[in-house]
């Protein structure tokens, strides 16, 4: 190992390897992109299939359809509900992230800009969300959502998701700290209110950082399976990750239309990673980058 | 920083809703758990019994004692196959392989892909009948499989699916605590002719060793409560001969399902809750133990 790794350094920094490492780089670079078609594979083929009549799908499983149809598209959506079921998860993660991310913002400025008792208790204790699975506690959670009336509603879900703030919490209180404290007092000086503050200076410097989080709530949000299936039993609520489960539970019934039902829900998911990722992986990293 | 009480119009309303929907119902479970409550009537205080209940009752002990296998099973494997084969890949994308732009941008593609559809695509692959992989299995001429259905394969399916959609997100945490090395001490380094491995060696692997802790210590936590996959892949029993049995399924069957003597019993079902939770803090805190010998200070 010692030798193959070996680099000698042009002027520039730029690395120069010798025979043996070059090779070594080439074919670890090879299997992992091989291992990438693979994701390329499943989605690509998922892609055709969901074009394909009944037929056609059950004696040409991998390939191209002979001829393009959209009844799985059709079935899918005019007979199973799914504009019902997206239009659920689209409320449920809209409102969900937006209000987490408002209230964790909120919550993060005042711990990390306003001197106070018990402040390090307060941080703490917003962390205890992120330690504790949410396993553990989702059977009061439904016990607590059917007392006020709010399981099997949307409503409930969305509570339950804004508050969900520990980890956007944490990166926000982190990144107020950094920002310079003669951002506030001039305001402050002319006799602005704190919360006008917030709102009209605070955040709209923040928008990249609460753009991220925002990113990486609103993914998790949209793919949750196990809060949704726990509380939102009803058909009304259903959203598309459960219905694709039960789609799962019968699949060779309904082959055709859970490809189109996969490619529904993908789509959306795939375009925002296709335009955010880089994004999606910095807020990802900026909870757990020890500084 | 001014002295006042805004503080409290910026953080109550967080606070309250946090209060409500995430620490209550913590505190709650640990109350339940000792009750024998069915979700509606009465409610008694029935102490230990639980607990006891889950550690000796002949029909539920060796079930759960089996779940609880397979989760420490489970966390060995995040300990020893994911999570150094994220920390090599974080390294290869840092070394900066042939195209490795690309195959970093699909490598944490699958992240962002819900655990259902995954599911999805692992029957697509896996399921004996139409999978493909059975299909190109036959049209090799060699005997099919039955994956998720062979005790000996389901477990190592979960987990190479499970590599496959939630890896990207610890090498990305690596690879971005690689590349925020200080540039100087590299470029020292390379002027003092370090060789690559010398490098990694000395100064990359101890410089990444804190954000190692904080990975290990949130994936432990995952780990322990892991549910989707093998709840999709496996059913509500637990998979074939309880190959895939964890916990958390066994909670869910017990709470939302049938219960222990053919009534939901939502006490009982909060004591496992609260014997899981009791697991995870004695791993986490041993774990924190061993893993703060890496931490240095800053």
């Amino acid at each position: 190992m010692d030798k193959t790794k070996k680099t000698e350094y042009q002027e520039g920094g730029r690395a120069v390897y010798s025979m043996k490492a070059r090779v070594i780089r080439r074919s670890i670079s090879i299997l992992l992109i091989l291992y990438t078609f693979i994701t390329i594979f499943v989605t690509v083929t998922t892609l055709l299939d969901s074009f394909k009549s009944k037929g056609d799908l059950i004696s040409n499983f991998i390939g191209l359809p002979k001829k393009f149809v959209l009844d799985n598209y059709q079935n899918v959506i005019l007979n199973d509900n799914f504009v019902l079921f997206f239009k659920n998860s689209f409320v449920l993660t809209f409102f969900g992230t937006l209000g987490c991310i408002l209230l964790s913002s909120m919550a993060a400025y005042g711990i990390a800009r306003y001197e106070f008792k018990g402040k390090n208790l307060l941080t703490s204790y917003f962390l205890v969300g992120m330690m504790v699975p949410i396993q553990v506690s989702v059977l009061p959670l439904f016990l607590i959502l059917r007392r006020l009336g709010l399981l099997n509603h949307l409503a409930g879900m969305i509570l339950v998701y804004i508050s969900g703030i520990s980890m956007s919490c944490l990166v926000f209180q982190k990144f107020f700290t950094t920002l310079p404290k003669s951002l506030e007092e001039s305001a402050r000086m002319d006799g602005c209110p704190d919360m006008r503050i917030f709102f009209q200076i605070i955040i709209p410097i923040s928008k990249p950082v609460l753009f991220t989080m925002a990113l990486i709530t609103a993914v998790g949000q949209w793919n949750d399976f196990y809060m949704p299936m726990v509380l939102l039993g009803n058909k009304k609520v259903t959203t598309l990750t459960l219905a694709i489960y039960r789609y799962l539970g019968q699949f060779a019934k309904y082959m055709g239309q859970s490809m189109a039902a996969v490619i529904i829900t993908l789509v959306p998911i795939i375009i925002i990673y296709f335009m955010f990722s880089s994004q999606i992986v910095e807020g990802l990293t900026g909870g757990a980058v020890k500084e | 920083m001014k002295k006042n009480r805004n503080y409290l119009l910026f953080i109550s309303p967080a606070f309250i809703l946090y209060t409500i929907f995430v620490i209550l119902p913590i505190l709650y479970v640990f109350y339940l758990g000792f009750t024998d409550w069915a979700g509606v009537g009465e409610m008694h205080f029935v102490g230990l019994k639980n607990f006891i209940t889950i550690f000796t009752d002949p029909r539920f002990a060796p079930e759960f004692r089996n779940a609880l296998k397979n989760n420490l099973k489970y966390l060995l494997c995040v300990w020893f196959v994911i999570t150094p084969f994220q920390y090599f890949i974080a390294y290869m994308f840092f070394i900066k392989i042939p195209a490795y732009k690309y195959i970093k941008f699909m490598v944490f593609l699958p992240y962002v892909i819900s655990s259902t559809i995954v599911s999805f695509f692992a029957m697509l692959v896996f399921d004996p009948n139409i999978g493909f992989l059975n299909n190109i299995l036959s049209t090799l001429g060699m005997k099919k499989g039955a994956w998720f259905g062979d005790v000996n394969w389901s477990f190592k399916l979960l987990i190479l699916i499970i590599i496959w959609q939630s890896a990207g997100s610890g090498i990305m945490i690596f690879y971005s605590n690689f590349i925020s090395t200080s540039k100087d001490v590299m470029d020292a380094s390379r002027v003092d002719g370090c060789t690559e491995w010398q490098r990694f060696i000395y100064i990359l692997f101890p410089l990444s060793l804190p954000s190692c802790a904080s990975i290990i210590s949130m994936s432990t936590i995952w780990a322990l409560a892991i549910f989707d996959y093998p709840f999709i892949l496996g059913g509500s029993k637990g998979g074939v001969s309880g190959s895939l049995d964890f916990v958390n399924i066994v909670f869910y069957r017990y709470t939302f399902g049938s219960g222990l003597n053919a009534k939901s019993d939502l006490g009982f079902g909060s004591s496992i809750c609260v014997v899981m939770f009791v697991v995870m803090f004695i791993i986490t805190y041993l774990q924190s133990r061993i893993l703060k010998r890496f931490e240095y200070d800053t």
